[in-house]
């Protein structure tokens, strides 16, 4: 079939395995050929997967000399850039939002909830067999043929195979040490880490493309945090603790991370809400909080007629706190959440006096159960 | 740590002509990207100039890059394997004794998956992967992530050429049927 062809012809291109007559053939089709490019795409973002287990290695420093100084010859980009591609996405403009206080449960229906959608990525650690796979071809069989409803297990053996293919992680200043959670004690590294972000944007806009099926639940969207995916320094939070959730024995269905964002320019908040260990995180990514202003977070409910204060968003980038006991799971998963501008210490009405600046609905996602 | 929407953001910003953006997005990516390139190069003074290629190539083309279809890190990653796999097709093949001994495991450390985050993408991956014969998915990963040739799995796997060329046309097939259309 044609098709297949050339799907197998862009997978071959990507994966790098095609001879160099074949290599040419499908570059010239690249060029040619909108539709293949296309096919090269999805296969790079697909494959492309497996650089999260690549070691990352700190280059020289003269490699960014040299970039500097060939961008600098190279001319400053053109400004003018055709409306396409992120461009087109990235001005989308927001429609700019605000709440008073009554119209606040009203607007957070589904439909007018603003949407955004990006990768999942929850933050399991896996739990793989302690003894190094010296023997791969004597362990993958096993593991291969007894099919195990939990994902993990399906994956554990592959990712035994790709990690014995790649050499072991260096002690690099890239590691995220996981952290005590507000409540729990330091876990060891097996411990799984479960997080679902969801993006909240003000206003209405949409990214172009790019939607993650989640599986019957999932309604929306999550946008992953991908904690020591890349080098840090460049963010101090990047050496931040991330607050520790779930173990592995805990159902994978309960995870639950919101991240709250102006807009694009603006660094964004974020919430963890683990509805398990039933604490909630509030990570500031920006720096600077208002002089003689507060943030203050809203739980937003049809169970409520007025949105429920979780209290205010400190200074400091980790707020972390016990949800109250007071809220159920299910009305935690399936609420609303909001961020306002309140006069330093918080309202005083009990309700948002001050602008919503930030909503969005927490989405749940299913585990990554292959569908 | 920069997570994928701020990454989203910086491309763009770049695509405007953005240089300390673009430094930003240097400075978050600089180390995946170096450690992808060793790994199919071998060779530090390689990996170097390929990285200059690539910045300078994201530099020149961020505005073709389509959030709906590509994650900022794999589309840059994929600019940097294009250039890495061309330059080693060119070395030729390599004989197995010049090469990394990537099937050698590290018998003492624990395994480096256990510290690192998956994404929900890459479970899936591996899940689908998981589906294939050991074989073939050791041929999968060894493409992908040393960058070897046909010849060079044959020789090193002591499979025939042709038989490996069946195997990664099907493995690809069921990989891309397991994971469903829309991924």
């Amino acid at each position: 079939m044609y098709d297949d062809d050339r799907d197998a012809l862009a997978a071959e291109y990507v994966l790098g395995t095609l001879s160099t007559d074949e290599r040419d053939q499908a570059e010239a089709l690249l060029a040619i050929d909108p539709g293949f490019a296309e096919i090269v795409r999805v296969w790079e973002r697909r494959l492309g997967e497996l650089n999260v287990m690549v070691e990352a290695v700190e280059p020289p420093a003269e490699v960014w000399e040299k970039i500097r100084t060939e961008i600098g010859s190279a001319g400053p980009r053109s400004a003018a850039v055709a409306e396409t591609g992120l461009l087109a996405t990235v001005e989308a403009a927001p429609q700019t939002v605000s709440f008073t206080a009554p119209d606040i449960a009203a607007a957070m229906t589904p439909e007018s909830a603003p949407v955004a959608q990006f990768e999942l990525a929850p933050e399991p650690e896996l739990d793989l067999p302690p003894e190094p796979a010296s023997d791969l071809a004597a362990q993958l069989p096993q593991d291969f043929d007894t099919p195990v409803p939990q994902d993990l297990d399906e994956t554990s053996p592959v990712a035994a195979l790709a990690s014995s293919l790649l050499p072991p992680e260096l002690e690099a200043p890239s590691e995220t040490p996981l952290p005590p959670g507000p409540s729990s004690p330091m876990m060891p590294p097996q411990t799984k880490r479960s997080a679902d972000v969801v993006y909240l944007e003000r206003g209405v806009r949409r990214w172009r493309g790019t939607t993650v099926a989640m599986g019957a639940i999932a309604a929306l969207l999550a946008v992953y945090i991908a904690v020591a995916q890349f080098a840090p320094g460049l963010i101090p939070l990047s050496r931040q603790p991330q607050p520790v959730i779930a173990t592995r024995t805990q159902p994978p269905g309960a995870r639950l991370v919101a991240a709250l964002q102006q807009d694009p320019t603006s660094p964004a908040f974020f919430l963890t809400v683990d509805p398990q260990s039933r604490t909630l995180t509030v990570r500031r990514v920006s720096a600077t909080p208002e002089a003689g202003r507060s943030y203050e977070l809203w739980l937003i409910s049809s169970k409520y007629p007025n949105p429920r204060s979780l209290g205010l968003v400190g200074d400091e980038e980790f707020t972390a706190r016990p949800l109250p006991a007071n809220f159920d799971v299910d009305t935690v998963r399936a609420a609303s959440y909001a961020i306002s501008l309140e006069p330093a210490g918080g309202s005083s009405t009990g309700v948002p006096t001050g602008p919503v600046l930030f909503t969005g609905k927490l989405v749940e996602s299913l585990p990554g159960s292959p569908s | 740590m920069l997570m994928q929407t701020e990454l989203v953001w910086l491309l763009g910003a770049v695509a405007k002509g953005d240089a300390a953006a673009f430094e930003r997005l240097y400075e978050a990516t600089r180390a995946k990207l170096y450690g992808v390139l060793l790994r199919i190069l071998g060779r530090p003074a390689l990996a170097e100039e390929v990285m200059q290629e690539t910045y300078l190539k994201v530099w020149k083309m961020a505005d073709h890059f389509d959030p709906a279809i590509a994650s900022p890190i794999t589309w840059m990653v994929a600019i940097a394997r294009n250039r890495a796999i061309d330059i080693a097709r060119k070395r030729g093949d390599v004989s197995i004794e010049d090469e990394p001994e990537a099937l050698e495991v590290a018998s003492e450390a624990p395994p480096p998956l256990a510290r690192r985050e998956m994404t929900e993408e890459l479970k899936r991956l591996l899940s689908c992967l998981g589906k294939l014969d050991p074989e073939k998915q050791r041929i999968v990963l060894l493409a992908y992530y040393s960058g070897w040739s046909r010849d060079q799995l044959a020789q090193k796997l002591d499979i025939p050429v042709n038989t490996i060329k069946t195997w990664l046309r099907r493995s690809l097939l069921e990989i891309r049927e397991c994971m469903g259309s829309r991924a």
